[in-house]
């Protein structure tokens, strides 16, 4: 879950509002308010999907691809990106599905030569999605790429440029594509028209997510004892000031709520795999850190700007459907119900 | 050694083959799996039954004439077994006596057995954890191979062709006197698999052909046994068998996974006959290797067992056994070693021609830790008799139980070396009615009711995952099995028949939150049945049988549940054809005959209707 689709989705609002007037008489927001749940599903049985809430009537939609599109989604939902007045579902099995975000019917899709998308990004024309590439024989992932794709509305995959391991996130802005290399800790630039790397920055921390705010692009980076924040100016393309908070186990789950505080979860691994969700206020040049709840089995984390509640998913393990978790920015827990199979994020509106 | 008696056995044949000697037809000598096992249910398919599976999987018959459950992953990829509602890991398979279930899984994948390879399946129901062993808990599938003796010469070639690319070769070859036997059969299954599926994961949901499931089958089975003098025998078994497979991948999904599978088993077997005795001395040795694309796991298994079974009285029969089992694993993340030593013991008393009883006992001790102590009662009783009609009770009460397998102790990262092996208990009672006359009728109802704790599942944790003693599941359910069959002028009929309901809930879950709680099984059918109806006249035969399943969830809390399907097939035969001394026997037959698109598992496209050819010269 990409949470920049916060600052998008509130751009992109009045856009699709004023796009969308197409002489049809059907109510517009069946699915564009609210919030999205994007419930990534199980290994080996490709039951991702989307579930739909109305936070206000605390309405609930399952399974809303299925139900618009009359197929499964089949696949594992990896991120949903909002672009272009289309949905674009990322599945690591190897698709991208696009949707209509008003109605969520199917307007095309990525179908062939991905390996393990992981998101993507919209360029003019152009579709750019981040992939892992195949696995070899020690299940590393030394081609990964980013695949391009000429057309919005999906086809065939026109390119895949070189770049370096597992890269995550990606950022659209001017004639660049930003890419976060989370294995070794790049940040690689990708010219749009060239369709190639033109710059590479290397960090101290492995990049996971992009976070956009007042022309400054926030680079959230984890290393084993602390997470740290890098900014990149978009206009010259430099890194600016970092700023570094004493997480420990941070995993790359991350909600930012656009006050300079952001949520992330965090996971002790073995042998006590104690999950937490923490709250970081980045004041001047110094972050604290507080640790609202602790639990286990959390695997996704949401931030709803309009009031001020945190989301927490729970993937229950994948044995069974997974559950949410609504907090007050203090902790405390509002309400919790039972959504799709191993919830991992939210795109809020 | 085995190898030149092989080629000796297999080559030489023709020159002996007006053999003067007159021979007397013996079958070979093989421990009875139901001596012991009164109060169980067991259903058996012997050779001549097999016949009508040829070129298929073991798989596929437990799936289409028997109450189990078998999970496909698709057409020729992994198919587990599920008994009563059980999971892959709670059957327990033997080949001519061997445990060979894959010790870093625990169980086995039923694509790969071919039965082509087999000559007699037997399936034992509910826990015999006490007679067989570790992982007996929903049932155990027992399979062997057949030698005769004082049969003289047999050789034949096999042949099937169908559709999806299917082409079967199987050579067979055999000879025996009276004291010597020698059974080959080598075969190559091939199936391109190519059938066309509905692909429900690609925008429009286009017909598209299956390009990535190609399965490759090849392997030995070699069968000896010296009648040493009249009261010892030595028998030994040899079988290889190498499964390259394309892994088909779940719709959505674009891999490439390939998967080579190759097992190599040996089993020898000294028989010693006393006075109303019989000295068992059995040593085998069963090697696998799984090769996921390039990721190699390796294990070894070595076996001694020895056991003694005595006639005390015609009441009373005895059994003491023991078994030592040395496990080498060579895994893609860990290596680890495994010793086991097993007791056992059996005692049947015949109270009567009507009645009789038998207590198992065992136990099992693995790498020092004890495993739960298993007995198990049970009990034969015919309760009523009257000219050509009996009726009769089988009744049982025993545990069961499983250690956990390399993978859940030792698997890096994630492994758990504190499991706890589960633990089942579990109980039946069933009645039997047969009538003899010109129309024979054998109808029986069984219910049974079992609970298994300490159930292992895999959780997520953090990073990877890891597999703790966390469920308890409390099944139940009826199995109705019914066979009738008769003449009809010069016609032959037969009707067999099934049916099974049942539950598999989950009564402990991971928390106190879990929705699985009070709910079916994953993929556990409440619902299944199956038919077959045959008929036979002077050489021609036909078949029709069909099989339902039916609605099943695919997660433990039930939110997604997968539609009920009901699939025919239908064959026909002549084996009448004859050249001089060669029968040429000649078969045909349709599989998914009403074209159904189905899927067993979530989004794994399966073969709709499709055409088999088999064609045999057997001298």
């Amino acid at each position: 879950m990409k949470l920049k689709q916060l600052l998008w989705a509130s751009a992109l609002l009045s856009v699709s509002f004023a796009c969308s007037d197409s002489g049809d008489e059907k109510p517009l927001d069946k699915y564009e308010t609210g919030i999205l749940i994007m419930n990534e599903g199980n290994f080996g049985t490709n039951d991702g999907e989307v579930y739909h809430l109305n936070p206000n009537t605390e309405e609930l939609l399952p399974n809303i691809f299925e139900a618009e599109n009359s197929r499964p989604f089949a696949g594992l939902l990896e991120d949903m990106v909002l672009e272009a007045d289309r949905m674009y579902l990322v599945a690591n099995t190897g698709k991208v599905e696009i949707v209509n975000p008003a109605d969520f019917k199917s307007l095309g899709a990525v179908a062939a030569e991905l390996d393990q998308p992981r998101s993507l990004a919209v360029n003019g024309s152009k579709l750019f999605i981040s992939d892992y590439g195949p696995y070899d024989a020690n299940y590393a992932t030394p081609d990964s790429y980013v695949a391009v794709v000429n057309g919005l509305d999906g086809g065939v995959v026109s390119k895949k440029i070189e770049v370096s391991n597992k890269p995550e996130d990606l950022f659209s802005y001017g004639n660049y594509i930003i890419v976060a290399g989370s294995e070794e800790n790049k940040i690689e630039i990708i010219d749009a028209t060239q369709e190639a790397v033109i710059t590479i920055l290397d960090l101290e921390a492995s990049p996971k997510q992009f976070y956009a705010e007042d022309g400054i692009l926030w680079i959230y980076t984890v290393a084993a004892d602390e997470v740290k924040f890098y900014t990149l100016n978009l206009s010259t393309l430099a890194l600016g000031t970092t700023y570094t908070a004493p997480v420990a186990n941070a995993t790359s789950k991350i909600a930012f709520d656009g006050d300079d505080e952001m949520y992330v979860l965090t996971s002790s691994g073995y042998p006590d795999y104690n999950d937490a969700v923490v709250n970081i206020d980045i004041e001047e040049n110094s972050a604290s850190v507080t640790e609202l709840i602790t639990g286990s089995g959390f695997y996704g984390i949401g931030f709803d700007d309009e009031r001020d509640q945190i989301y927490v998913a729970n993937s229950n393990g994948f044995q069974r459907n997974g559950t949410i978790t609504v907090l007050s920015e203090s902790g405390s827990v509002i309400r919790t119900f039972e959504v799709g199979r191993g919830p991992s994020g939210f795109l809020l509106y | 050694m085995i190898l030149l008696l092989w080629v000796y056995s297999f080559v030489g044949f023709s020159p002996i083959s007006q053999d003067t000697i007159p021979l007397t037809e013996v079958e070979v000598f093989a421990p009875a799996l139901d001596r012991f096992a009164q109060g169980q249910k067991v259903i058996s398919w012997t050779k001549k039954e097999l016949e009508d599976f040829q070129g298929r999987s073991l798989g596929d018959i437990l799936q289409e004439q028997s109450p189990i459950f078998v999970r496909q992953y698709g057409a020729g990829m992994i198919a587990s077994p599920s008994f009563r509602g059980t999971s892959a890991g709670h059957t327990a398979v033997f080949w001519n006596g061997l445990p060979i279930n894959s010790p870093s899984l625990g169980q086995s994948d039923l694509s790969i057995l071919p039965v082509s390879a087999i000559d007699q399946v037997d399936l034992q129901f509910g826990n015999a954890g006490a007679l067989l062993g570790n992982e007996a808990i929903g049932g155990s599938v027992n399979l062997g191979t057949e030698t005769d003796f004082g049969k003289g010469f047999r050789a034949g070639i096999s042949q099937q062709i169908g559709s999806f690319g299917l082409f079967n070769s199987n050579l067979s070859g055999g000879f025996s006197s009276n004291n010597f036997s020698s059974n080959t059969k080598i075969y190559r299954e091939f199936a391109r698999n190519n059938f066309p599926y509905k692909d429900l994961g690609q925008f429009g949901t286009p017909e598209v052909k299956e390009d990535h499931a190609q399965v490759e089958q090849v392997g030995i089975v070699q069968d000896l046994a010296w009648n040493l003098n009249p009261t010892n025998l030595l028998k030994a078994s040899f079988w290889w068998n190498k499964t390259d497979r394309m892994v088909q991948p779940v719709m959505g999904s674009q891999t490439n996974d390939v998967q080579e599978d190759q097992a190599l088993r040996v089993v020898i077997d000294y028989f010693h006959f006393g006075e109303r005795s019989v000295w068992n001395l059995k040593t085998g040795f069963v090697h696998n290797e799984l090769l996921f694309n390039q990721s190699e796991n390796t294990t070894s298994q070595y076996f001694l067992a020895g056991d003694w079974d005595q006639g005390i009285s015609d009441q009373w029969t005895l059994k003491f056994g023991a078994r030592y089992t040395l496990t080498k694993g060579d895994l893609s993340t860990y290596q680890a070693d495994d010793n086991r030593i097993e007791l056992y013991q059996s005692t049947k008393f015949s109270a009567s021609e009507q009645l009789s009883f038998a207590l198992n006992l065992r136990q099992l001790v693995y790498e020092g830790n004890l495993a739960p102590f298993t007995p198990n009662l049970g009990m034969d009783w015919e309760l009523w008799s009257k000219e050509s009609q009996t009726l009769q009770l089988k009744a049982s009460l025993g545990k069961g139980f499983k250690v956990p397998t390399l993978n859940d102790r030792f698997w890096n990262p994630g492994g758990n070396p504190d499991l706890l092996p589960e633990e089942s208990i579990s109980g039946e009672i069933g009645l039997t009615w047969n009538k003899q006359g010109n129309v024979n009728w054998s109808q029986g109802l069984t219910y049974y009711k079992m609970s298994v704790d300490n159930w292992i599942i895999w959780l997520p944790k953090g990073s990877f995952w890891t597999p703790e003693n966390i469920k308890k599941v409390n099944n139940q359910g009826l199995e109705y099995q019914g066979k009738v069959n008769g003449n009809l002028k010069l016609w032959k009929w037969e009707l067999i028949t099934s049916y099974s309901f049942s539950q598999a809930i989950t009564k402990e879950g991971i928390d106190k939150n879990d929705q699985s709680v009070e709910k079916q099984l994953p993929y556990t059918p409440q619902h299944q049945a199956n038919a077959k109806f045959k008929v036979e006249r002077e050489a021609f035969s036909a078949f029709l049988s069909t099989c339902y399943v039916g609605e099943r969830s695919i997660t433990a809390d039930n939110p997604r549940l997968m539609p009920s399907y009901q699939l025919f097939n239908l064959g026909l035969g002549y084996d009448k054809l004859q050249l001089g001394k060669v029968y040429i026997p000649l078969g045909f037959q349709v599989n998914n005959l009403f074209n159904t698109d189905y899927q067993v598992l979530y989004l794994r496209a399966m073969p709709r209707r499709s055409y088999q050819f088999n064609l045999s010269i057997l001298l």
